[in-house]
């Protein structure tokens, strides 16, 4: 079913809806409303919910929805007026949400048999530079600079062992700091040699060829930084929250392994908690993202 | 719109790209081949231009499909003319003249130009963009087309590669941010923006939109400036988007004689190392040797790899011309002519040789493959006796429902013990003969001999070029698809391909008891690899790689240098590569430091210090053994 919303709520794509069958009595005002945020390939994301959802109304009992959000913003915006029950983000954006509409973690995604990774400073082995000090007035490449792994945890543990005093300052210790786009980007240009050093989640070393990983190493790690969230408006029906935690917590059964590739592809989920993110609320605070 | 979030997805989704890989990529042990990234289609489409404009005889059809065709395994839905009519201004009347009038040169200037009016085209907008985001994403698109010009300029010019890379950054870097939820916005810096477009403007305006570009003997993305120094320059060879060199999923199960039989193959260094040779790209010529191209790579644990395509060279998947254009032109037919990769199992007891069975003998055979067919060095005796040792270890996957006499066991299905009597029966349509009159039960399904049976094209009028070895049917239920060409899908359609050919009369349900027989004899009871946890390709690859290193034990008091260091090139580097597919993350360090070793002890033997050689030997396989529980 094509869901159509209102332009406050800034919704761009159509979603796919589905009833369950096999629960006749489910009523129709008990549904639960899933936004997605937009990935690389909005086609194979309106595929992907249309079998998210499907499933979710069967194990749950209730009607589905999912539709995709321009952005955070809207997917947030969703979530406070309604127009969404659950979301998925990233942590960052979770304790903004938080701090925004007192939105509430539900379960964390697991990578790697865990829900957290880290953020790494990332060489060329060769480049005989050893420890983070050793960057000074080199040139270093960064994700982004509203990236967890990819700038703010990394640029943390410069501050953590006194090369620089806080954000601000990171501009005098090197010698040119670039904001590749991405973690594959910052390791590019690492491993060919335009930067000295990249900041990047810890596994973003997976991103170059095979060849390349063999020439590269880190320096450096952040804290844990917890993984993806998904998330609930406050005030969503207890019951039908319990269900779709529950639901979502078979994911991790063997079974029903094959149905996480249709939500961005995690190992599986755990139960996740307010204080899991003190940490990120810290940085936020921290680099001014949250007051 | 929040990055952050993009990033995350971007990165776990490429993440779990990789963790496919561990799955499915490290299965034979040669070099881990790399996972590209996705084209834009108008980038795909010039850098499939680059590679089918250096065969010959050039395949515009193929030409003008790279054009309006996504290509094979695009996540764009539509080709690159497409693409561009959604979202460029570009006209592309001239580079479709230049494809209708099968004019090289013209295509190769249009195709180039094109490609660098889209990046300038991209500049202007990320220019103009009213906000971050848009900013971005032109400076993204800009820089994912300008991959189609980088490894000529990487090669050519590493200093203007560099200036060029610095300034994509530059853009990035001040294209600010719409920070997320409102928090963390940085507006964009016009100036540094200014600068690092006329810096990569500049280099375009000099090297990819010119009039008149100086003839190419080769096609390739070489900038201009450097084409006219007249410098030779190799630009590394790279395989077209669409291509698809990784082994199978899953990965098909090796069956050894001398396994099956318990006997450790470090015991056997003749066949050790012909298992080495087979997975080395290093006994290749380029291009093949320089991609990573092994005898492994199309025969994936001595079966086929039905996935392996290259453009221009493969007409479907599973299916490659190796006497074509592409991995050694000496050698050229000039027929585009790609057959279906046949499995290697049973190989004792395949011969002769060749789909239409033209070499008596596996040695010659063999030799044919690595000289001529892509480009190696005349390969040593010891090569060729190594490579048929191993090679004549291959045996038929073990098949519970098959006696040793060819007769179907008690196991069997009743439709296939059904079949089993018209694959006995004699036939009219088969001049009274059977289907095991050619496919002998009793001798794997074969007889060793060459029949014309009309599945070839006469190439020319009154032609006798149609005959072909007559295949073992054992495994063949996990080598579709069927025919030289692979023309035939599935058995079923061999059935009917024989029925309806041979007039053989068969009724629908006879049809179907005979693919059932064929079905059944072609089975097996573990066809592939199984793999856990802790059970990894990467395990399987370090095993086989460690086992190849012990022909040290052979070789070094020998003082054999020439095929050390073949092994020591080919082990080590594999070694380093296959790492990247591990999942125990943390015992990477210790692999690259084990091919370490292996490299100490090939350049201790090219520095002729043999007792260095021993020493680094003797650390690497205490480092092997330590090291075994965590390979996975």
């Amino acid at each position: 079913m094509v869901t159509l919303l209102n332009r406050r709520s800034a919704l761009i794509l159509s979603g796919a809806s589905v009833l369950a069958l096999s629960t006749p009595l489910v009523a129709q005002d008990r549904r639960l409303r899933l936004a997605f945020i937009p990935q690389e390939n909005p086609e194979k994301l309106l595929g992907d919910i249309a079998v998210v959802t499907a499933w979710l109304a069967d194990e749950i009992g209730v009607a589905v929805e999912g539709f995709v959000t321009i952005d955070h913003a809207a997917a947030v915006e969703a979530l406070r007026n309604g127009d969404a029950d659950i979301s998925f983000m990233g942590a960052l954006p979770f304790v903004l949400a938080e701090a925004q509409i007192g939105a509430v973690p539900l379960l964390s995604e697991v990578y790697r048999g865990a829900p957290s990774y880290t953020g790494r400073i990332f060489v060329r082995r060769d480049s005989g530079i050893k420890t983070l000090s050793d960057l000074r007035d080199r040139d270093i490449a960064f994700a982004d600079p509203i990236s967890e792994s990819g700038y703010l945890y990394p640029l943390a543990e410069f501050e953590r062992v006194g090369l620089i005093e806080g954000p601000g300052a990171a501009e005098a210790f090197f010698g040119r700091i670039f904001f590749a786009g991405g973690y594959q980007q910052a390791m590019q240009a690492m491993a060919e040699g335009l930067v000295e050093a990249a900041g990047a989640s810890q596994y973003a070393d997976l991103l170059l060829t095979p060849d390349q990983q063999a020439e590269v190493t880190w320096i450096a790690e952040s804290d844990k930084i917890p993984s993806h969230v998904v998330i609930a408006r406050p005030g969503l029906d207890a019951d039908i929250q319990a269900r779709f935690v529950e639901a979502m917590l078979t994911l991790n059964q063997p079974a029903n392994r094959d149905m996480l590739r249709y939500l961005y592809g995690p190992d599986g989920y755990v139960v996740s908690a307010p204080g899991v993110f003190d940490g990120v609320r810290d940085i936020a605070r921290h680099y001014g993202l949250l007051r | 719109m929040a990055l952050e979030a993009i990033f995350i997805r971007d990165f776990l989704k490429l993440l779990f790209i990789a963790w496919i890989g561990a799955v499915v990529f490290p299965g034979s042990v040669s070099a881990t081949p790399a996972k590209e990234a996705s084209w834009l289609p108008e980038a795909a489409a010039y850098r499939l231009t680059l590679f089918l404009g250096n065969l010959e005889p050039l395949p515009w059809g193929q030409v003008s499909i790279a054009w309006s065709e996504p290509y094979r395994g695009s996540k764009y839905s539509v080709g690159a003319l497409d693409w561009l009519d959604a979202k460029s201004e570009i006209n592309v009347t001239r580079l479709l003249e230049a494809i209708d009038q099968q004019d090289r040169q013209a295509l190769f200037t249009e195709a180039t130009r094109l490609i660098a009016f889209r990046i300038e085209e991209e500049l202007d907008r990320l220019l103009i963009a009213e906000n971050p985001t848009a900013t971005r994403q032109a400076v993204q698109t800009g820089r994912e087309l300008y991959r189609a010009f980088a490894d000529g300029v990487t090669a050519a010019d590493p200093e203007a590669a560099r200036n060029v890379g610095i300034a994509w950054l530059d853009l990035n870097s001040s294209a600010g941010s719409s920070g997320v939820l409102g928090a963390g916005a940085i507006s964009s810096d016009r100036e540094t923006m200014g600068v690092a477009v006329a810096v990569i403007s500049d280099y375009l305006k000099q090297n990819y939109l010119v009039d008149d570009f100086a003839p190419r003997r080769r096609l390739s993305a070489l900038p201009e400036t450097a084409v006219l120094n007249g410098r030779t320059i190799d630009v590394p060879p790279s395989l077209p988007p669409g291509s698809d060199i990784f082994d199978q999923s899953p990965l098909p199960r090796l069956v050894l004689n001398f396994e099956e039989q318990g006997i450790d193959e470090a015991d056997l260094p003749l066949v050790a190392y012909g298992d080495m040779l087979f997975d080395s790209a290093q006994i290749f010529g380029g291009p093949a040797r320089d991609l990573g191209i092994a005898c492994s790579a199309c025969h994936n644990r001595s079966d086929v790899n039905q996935r392996l395509f290259i453009p221009g060279a493969s007409h479907q998947p599973g299916a490659i011309d190796v006497d074509g254009a592409f991995f050694n032109p000496i050698f050229n037919d000039r027929r585009d002519d790609p057959i279906d990769i046949p499995s290697l199992r049973g190989l004792r007891f395949t011969g002769p040789y060749g789909r239409d069975g033209r070499f008596a003998s596996l040695r010659d055979f063999t030799r044919n493959v690595v000289v001529n067919e892509f480009g190696g060095v005349e390969p040593t005796p010891f090569m060729l006796d190594a490579l048929v040792a191993y090679m004549l270890e291959f045996d038929f996957l073990p098949n519970s429902m098959l006696a040793h006499d060819g007769r179907l066991t008690d196991a069997a299905p009743v439709a296939a013990r059904r079949g089993e009597a018209i694959f006995n029966r004699p036939l009219a349509g088969l001049g009274e003969r059977s289907c095991a009159s050619c496919h002998v039960p009793q001798s794997n399904f074969l007889d060793r001999q060459a029949y014309d049976i009309g599945s070839a094209t006469s190439p020319y009028a009154g032609a006798r070029a149609g005959a072909f070895d007559t295949p073992t049917l054992l495994g063949t239920v996990y080598t579709a698809p069927y025919f030289h060409d692979g023309s035939l899908p599935s058995l079923s359609a061999v059935v009917d391909w024989f029925d309806e050919t041979k007039s053989l009369g068969l009724t629908g349900t006879e049809r179907s008891d005979l693919t059932a027989y064929l079905e059944t004899i072609g089975a097996a009871d573990e066809p592939y690899e199984a793999f856990d946890d802790e059970n990894t390709a990467f395990r399987l690859a370090f095993s086989e790689l460690t086992t190849f290193a012990s022909t040290l034990n052979t070789l070094l008091p020998r003082r054999d240098a020439e095929h050390i260091l073949l092994l020591t090139d080919t082990v080590a580097a594999d070694l380093s590569a296959d790492a990247s597919t591990m999942s125990n993350l943390a015992a990477r360090p210790e692999v690259y430091a084990l091919a370490d070793r292996l490299d100490e002890v090939g350049a201790a033997v090219r520095a002729g210090e043999w007792v260095a050689a021993e020493t680094s030997w003797a650390a690497f396989q205490r480092q092997a053994a330590s090291l075994d529980q965590s390979a996975f």
